[in-house]
C-alpha cells in the first residue's frame, strides 16, 4: 500500500495486470489464486495467507542460495531451474495478491471522480473505468446537448489523469505476464497465447463500451479531461478552465506543453518535438519546399516568403546550399544505423537476466534522462518496445518476466516478441 | 625627309577626335594604323569593345582607358578562373557588360566581375542556361545596375529574381524573356520594389493576370513586352487601362487569350501610346477598335498581323493615324490593293511596311507605296506572289532610302526586277530566297550597283551560277552575311570568288554538292572574319578543304559539318586548331569513328558552348568528356 501511494513504477505493473486472471499452472499457485473475475472483493484473510506463503517461499530460496554460496558459488542446472521456478511463483503470487487489492480501491474512489485517491484509472482496465464512469453518471445527470467548446461547468464529468499515467506509453496490460499494449485489440491478440480460453469469440470480441453496456440505461454524462499541471489553462482549477476532449488530447497536450521536446528532427537537426507523431509529420516535409529568408525565418510556402520579403526592408530570400540534400541523406542513414544499435541493445537487455535485476535496483525511480533516451531509440519500428513508462526498469522487468514465464511455464517467447514488435509498429 | 611635316600634323587633337567620330568601325581599325597621333586619338575615344580573345583583355583595358562598354559574349573560354585572374589587375570603369552566352561563368566569377566593374549599370547575361539563383545573387552585388537582360536564363527562379530586385533597386530596364521559372510572385516583388522601372519584358512567361495587376502599378513604365503570355487575358489587360500612366509601347503579340477588347482597353487608357504591337491576337479590326485608335495621336507603330482587315477599315485606320511609320499587316486576310493604296496615301511617313503573305497585293499597291512613302526603309513582301518587275520598277525609281527588302518566295521576281531594285543604292539587306527566276544577269545588276549591301540571302535560288556569284563578290565588298545554300549550279570557280569578301562573317553553303576542298580552302583563306560557316551536306569537300579551314579560319565560332565527309584526323585538326569555335554540329559524319569524335571533342571541350551530336554517341563517348563538357556549360543536343 505504501509503495502504491508513492507511485513506484514497478508496482504499477503488478497492479495493472491484475484484473481478470487465473493462470497458475505452478505447483503452489492454487491456494493463493484469485478465483477468476468474480473474486474482486478484497479479503484480508486471503491476503495474509498469500503473504505468508510468499514469505515461506523466500525463506526457502534464501536457504538454497546460502547452500550454493557454501559451494563456491557453483550453480547446477537443476538448482537453477529450481530457483527460477520458485522466483516465478513468488512473483506471480505477488501480482495476484496485489491484484486482488485493486478493484476495492476503485470502489472507494468512485465518490470523487478523477481524485488523487486513485491516480491510475487505466482505461484499459475496463471494469475499473466502467465502475468509475457509472458512478459519475449516476451522480450528475445532464443532457449531453453541447459538444462544442463552451460546455457549462458541471455539465460534464471531469477526469484528471496523473502525470505518470499520461506519460505511460501503454494503457493496456496483460493480466498474466504484465506486458503493456497501446491498444486493447493488441492485448486481446496477445492474450490468445496464454491459453485457449482467450481464443473464444467472446474473449476476442471488442468489449462493450459505456454506451452499449446493457446495465447502464441512464444517459451518459459527457466526459472531459483536465491536465494535472497546476496553473495550466487546461487544469480544472484554472479560472477559465478549458477541458480537453479525449485522453489522446490530454496526452498530446501534456507532452507538448509540459514536457521537454526530446525528439530532434534527423534532417534539419534543429526542430524539436515532444510528440513522436509531430516529429514524423515534420520529417515528412522537412527539407522540401523550405523557403528561407536571410533573417533566418523559414516558410513552408513561397508566397509567404515573398510576402515577408516585400514587407521587410533589407530581407532577401536565401539560396539553399546545394549540399543540403546529401547531408540529409547521410544523417538519415546515421539515424537508421543508430536505430539498429538500439535494437540490438534492446534484444540484449531483454535476454540477460542478471543485468535486469541490477538495472531494476539502480533505476527503480523513474529517471527523466533514461526515459528520454529510450523514447528516442524506440523510434524505429524495428526496435523492441523498451520505451516504457519509467524508462528501463519497466521494460526490463517486462522482458525478463517474459523470459521467466517462458522458461518456467513452457510458453513460447515468440508470442511476446511478436506482440511487442507489432505493438510498436502501430 | 621631305614628308616629315605631314599635313595631318596641323590638325589638332580635338579636330581629329571629331573626324574619328564620323568613321565606322572598319575604318577606325585602319585609322589607328596611320600614326601615333591617330592611335592615341583612337585609344582615348574608344568607349566600347567586343573581344574574341579574353587573354588580351588586361592589355586592352590599359590601352583604352575610357572604355565603358565591354562585350565578352563571343569569348569562348570565359570562366570563373579567367575572371579571377582578371581581378588581379584591379578595378575598371566598365559600365556596360555583355556576358551573353558566357555559359561557363558561374556565381564566383560573376561576383568578382560585379565587384571589379565599379559603377556597373548594364549587364546582359542572356542565354546563359546555367545562370540560376546563385548567379543572380552574385550579380546583385552590383547595386548600381539599371539595365539587366536575363533572356533565357533557364535556371533562374523567383528567388534569384528577388535577389536582383532587392540588390539593385534602381533598375529601369529588365528583360525576363524565356525565364520559364519566373512566376507571378517574382513579378509582383519586382513591381513592388523597382518603382523606377521603365522597360519590362515578360515574354513567354507563365504569368497570369495577377502579374499584370502588379505591373499596372508601375508609375514610370514606358515599354511593356509580353509576347506569348498564354495565361493573360482581356481581364488582365483591363488593369493596364487604368495603370502605367507613362506607357508608350506595348507588345501583346501571340497572347492566345487576349482579344480585341483587351487591346481596346489598353488603347482607351493610353492616348499617348506610340507603339502598339498586337500581332496574332486580334482576330478582326472592328469599328470600336477603329474608333478608339483614332484617339492615339502619336501612334507610330501598329502591328495587327493575322487579323481580318477590310479595305475600308484600313482606309479609316490610316486616315486617323497619319503619323504611323511602322505598320505590320502580314497574313492579314482581306488586304488588297485598295487598302494598301489608301494606306500609302495617308501615311506618307511610313518607314517600315510588312505585307508578308498578303497574297492579293499586286504591283499597283507597291507602286503607290513607293510613290507616296518616299522615306520607306523596310519593305517585307515575303510570299506576295503577284509582285512582278513592274512593282519593283517604281521601288527602284522612288524608294531611294530603302535599306531592307524581303522578296523571299516571290517567284514573280526576275532579272529585270533585280535590275530595277539595284537602283536602290542604299540597300543593305536583300532577301531573294526561293526566287528561282533570277539568273547571273540579275546578279550582275546587284553586284554592280548595290555596293553597300551587308546581307544577301539567295537560299535555293537555283537559277544563277558561278558568274553571278563572282559579280556579287566583286561588287558587294561590305557583304558580311551571305546565304547561298542549295544553289545547285555553284561550283568551286564561283565559291572561290567569295574570298574577295573580306568582311564576310556569316556564310551558308549548305547542300552545295559541287564544291570541293579547293573552293573551301579559297574561302577560308580569304574571309578572315568568318564567324559562322554552314557546310551541311557539302559532301564533296575533302580533307584538304578542312585542313585549310583549320589553318586559316581562326575566328570561326560556329560551324555545321553535318553530312560532311570529314575524316578523323581532319576533324581533330579542325577542333583543336579553331581556337574560337563554340558551337558545332557534328551529326552524320560517315568517316568519323567514335575515337575520332572523342579526340576531337577533347581537343576543344573547354571552349564549346553548344554541340549537336549523333545520339548513339551518348553511350560511346567517355563519361569524363561528357562531364567536362557539362561542367564547362556546354549544352549537347543529341540527334
Amino acid at each position: 500500500m505504501e509503495d502504491e501511494e508513492e507511485g513506484e513504477p514497478n508496482l504499477h505493473v503488478f497492479k495493472a495486470s491484475s484484473s481478470g486472471k487465473d493462470n497458475n499452472n505452478n505447483n503452489n499457485g492454487g491456494q493463493a489464486s484469485v478465483q477468476g473475475v468474480k473474486a474482486q472483493a478484497w479479503d484480508p484473510r486471503t491476503m495474509l495467507c498469500n503473504l505468508s506463503f510468499m514469505e515461506q517461499k523466500i525463506h526457502e530460496l534464501q536457504g538454497l542460495v546460502h547452500l550454493i554460496l557454501g559451494r563456491n558459488g557453483q550453480l547446477q542446472d537443476e538448482q537453477q531451474q529450481l530457483i527460477t521456478a520458485d522466483l516465478t511463483s513468488i512473483i506471480i503470487q505477488l501480482i495476484s495478491t496485489a491484484g486482488s487489492l485493486l478493484p476495492s480501491v476503485n470502489m472507494l474512489s468512485t465518490t470523487a471522480p478523477g481524485s488523487a485517491l486513485f491516480p491510475f484509472p487505466r482505461e484499459a482496465n475496463n471494469l475499473a473505468s466502467q465502475t468509475l464512469n457509472n458512478g459519475g453518471a449516476s451522480q450528475e445527470l445532464e443532457d449531453d446537448a453541447e459538444e462544442g467548446e463552451n460546455l457549462p461547468p458541471g455539465s460534464y464529468e471531469i477526469k484528471q489523469l496523473e502525470k505518470e499515467e499520461i506519460l505511460a506509453p501503454h494503457t493496456n496490460f496483460c493480466t498474466i505476464c504484465g506486458k503493456g499494449f497501446k491498444r486493447d485489440a493488441n492485448l486481446r491478440m496477445h492474450m490468445r497465447g496464454h491459453g485457449d480460453q482467450y481464443k473464444t469469440p467472446a474473449a476476442l470480441a471488442k468489449p462493450p463500451t459505456k454506451e452499449t453496456l446493457p446495465g447502464s440505461d441512464a444517459p451518459m454524462l459527457i466526459k472531459r479531461y483536465s491536465c494535472p499541471f497546476p496553473g495550466c489553462k487546461r487544469n480544472k482549477d484554472h479560472k477559465r478552465f478549458q477541458p480537453l476532449k479525449t485522453i489522446l488530447c490530454v496526452k498530446n497536450h501534456y507532452k507538448r506543453t509540459h514536457c521537454d521536446k526530446s525528439f530532434t528532427c534527423s534532417r534539419c537537426h534543429t526542430k524539436k518535438f515532444s510528440v513522436i507523431a509531430d516529429l514524423k509529420t515534420h520529417e515528412k516535409h522537412c527539407g522540401q519546399n523550405k523557403w528561407l529568408c536571410s533573417c533566418g525565418t523559414t516558410f513552408s510556402r513561397k508566397d509567404k516568403l515573398f510576402g515577408h520579403i516585400a514587407l521587410f526592408q533589407g530581407h532577401t530570400p536565401a539560396i539553399p546550399l546545394e549540399d543540403t540534400k546529401p547531408s540529409a541523406a547521410a544523417s538519415s542513414q546515421r539515424g537508421s544505423s543508430g536505430c539498429g544499435n538500439s535494437n540490438n541493445n534492446a534484444a540484449m537487455v531483454s535476454f540477460s537476466l542478471g543485468s535486469a535485476a541490477n538495472a531494476n535496483q539502480e533505476t527503480s525511480q523513474p529517471c527523466v534522462m533514461d526515459g528520454k533516451t529510450s523514447f528516442e531509440e524506440s523510434f524505429s519500428p524495428l526496435s523492441f518496445d523498451i520505451c516504457n513508462f519509467g524508462g528501463f526498469p519497466r521494460s526490463i522487468f517486462d522482458d525478463s518476466f517474459q523470459m521467466l514465464i517462458s522458461s518456467a511455464c513452457g510458453c513460447s517467447p515468440i508470442n511476446g516478441g511478436v506482440g511487442s514488435v507489432s505493438d510498436t509498429s502501430l | 625627309m621631305p614628308l616629315s611635316p605631314s599635313i595631318l600634323s596641323v590638325l589638332s587633337e580635338d579636330l581629329l577626335v571629331r573626324v574619328y567620330g564620323f568613321l565606322d568601325p572598319p575604318c577606325r581599325k585602319k585609322w589607328r594604323l596611320v600614326s601615333k597621333e591617330f592611335h592615341r586619338v583612337d585609344s582615348l575615344s574608344r568607349t566600347s569593345i567586343r573581344i574574341l580573345r579574353v587573354e588580351f583583355l588586361p592589355a586592352l583595358l590599359s590601352n583604352y582607358p575610357h572604355l565603358s562598354s565591354l562585350d565578352l559574349s563571343v569569348c569562348p573560354k570565359l570562366d570563373d578562373d579567367v575572371v579571377l585572374r582578371l581581378a588581379s589587375y584591379g578595378a575598371v570603369s566598365i559600365k556596360s557588360l555583355n556576358l551573353s552566352r558566357a555559359t561557363a561563368l558561374r556565381a564566383r566569377g560573376l561576383e568578382t566581375l560585379a565587384r571589379l566593374c565599379r559603377g556597373l549599370e548594364r549587364v546582359d547575361v542572356s542565354h546563359c542556361w546555367g545562370f540560376g539563383d546563385r548567379e543572380a545573387a552574385a550579380l546583385s552585388v552590383a547595386a548600381g545596375l539599371r539595365e539587366v537582360r536575363l533572356d533565357k536564363c533557364l535556371s533562374l527562379s523567383d528567388v534569384g529574381l528577388a535577389r536582383i530586385v532587392l540588390g539593385c533597386s534602381n533598375l529601369s530596364k529588365i528583360s525576363l524573356k524565356w525565364c520559364m521559372e519566373i512566376s507571378d510572385l517574382g513579378i509582383d516583388l519586382l513591381c513592388k520594389k523597382c518603382k523606377d522601372l521603365k522597360s519590362l519584358d515578360v515574354s513567354y512567361l507563365k504569368i497570369t493576370n495577377d502579374s499584370i495587376r502588379s505591373i499596372a502599378l508601375l508609375p514610370k513604365l514606358e515599354v511593356l513586352e509580353m509576347v506569348n503570355c498564354p495565361l493573360v487575358d482581356d481581364d488582365g489587360l483591363q488593369y493596364l487601362e487604368n495603370g502605367c500612366p507613362s506607357l508608350q509601347e506595348i507588345d501583346v503579340t501571340r497572347c492566345e487569350r487576349v482579344s480585341l477588347s483587351g487591346v481596346v482597353s489598353i488603347v482607351r487608357g493610353h492616348p499617348d501610346l506610340q507603339h502598339l504591337k498586337a500581332s496574332h491576337c486580334v482576330s478582326e479590326v472592328s469599328l470600336s477598335f477603329l474608333h478608339n485608335i483614332k484617339a492615339l495621336k502619336h501612334l507610330k507603330t501598329l502591328w495587327i498581323d493575322g487579323a481580318r482587315v477590310s479595305d475600308s477599315s484600313l482606309l479609316t485606320l490610316s486616315s486617323s493615324c497619319r503619323p504611323l511609320t511602322d505598320i505590320g499587316v502580314s497574313k492579314c486576310v482581306g488586304v488588297t490593293d485598295i487598302g494598301i493604296t489608301g494606306l500609302a496615301r495617308n501615311c506618307i511617313n511610313l518607314k517600315t511596311l510588312n505585307l508578308a503573305c498578303c497574297g492579293f497585293v499586286t504591283d499597283a499597291a507597291i507602286s503607290a507605296v513607293a510613290q507616296s512613302c518616299r522615306n520607306l526603309e523596310t519593305l517585307k513582301l515575303e510570299s506576295c506572289h503577284m509582285i512582278t518587275e513592274k512593282g519593283l520598277q517604281s521601288l527602284g525609281c522612288y524608294s531611294k532610302h530603302l535599306q531592307e527588302l524581303d522578296l523571299t518566295d516571290c517567284y514573280g521576281v526576275n532579272d529585270r526586277g533585280l535590275e530595277y531594285i539595284s537602283k536602290c543604292s542604299n540597300l543593305l539587306r536583300l532577301k531573294l530566297g526561293l526566287c528561282t527566276n533570277i539568273s547571273d544577269k540579275g546578279m550582275f545588276h546587284i553586284g554592280s550597283k548595290c555596293s553597300k549591301l551587308l546581307e544577301l540571302d539567295l537560299y535555293r535560288c537555283g537559277g544563277f551560277g558561278d558568274d553571278g556569284l563572282a559579280a556579287i563578290s566583286r561588287g558587294c565588298k561590305s557583304l558580311n552575311r551571305l546565304i547561298i545554300s542549295y544553289c545547285g549550279e555553284l561550283t568551286d570557280t564561283g565559291v572561290e570568288q567569295i574570298r574577295q569578301l573580306e568582311h564576310l562573317s556569316h556564310l551558308e553553303l549548305r547542300g552545295l554538292k559541287n564544291i570541293t576542298g579547293a573552293g573551301l580552302a579559297a574561302v577560308a583563306c580569304g574571309c578572315k572574319k568568318l564567324d559562322y560557316l554552314d557546310l551541311k551536306k557539302c559532301e564533296n569537300i575533302d580533307d584538304s578543304g578542312f585542313w585549310a579551314l583549320a589553318y586559316f579560319a581562326r575566328n570561326l565560332r560556329q560551324i555545321n559539318l553535318c553530312y560532311c565527309s570529314v575524316s578523323d584526323t581532319a576533324l581533330c585538326m579542325l577542333m583543336s586548331n579553331l581556337s574560337r569555335v563554340q558551337d558545332v554540329d557534328l551529326v552524320n559524319l560517315n568517316r568519323v569513328t567514335v575515337e575520332g569524335s572523342e579526340f576531337a571533342l577533347r581537343a576543344c571541350c573547354n571552349r564549346l558552348k553548344k554541340l549537336k551530336l549523333f545520339a548513339p554517341l551518348r553511350f560511346l563517348l567517355s563519361s569524363e568528356l561528357l562531364e567536362m563538357l557539362h561542367a564547362r556549360g556546354c549544352r549537347i543536343r543529341w540527334d
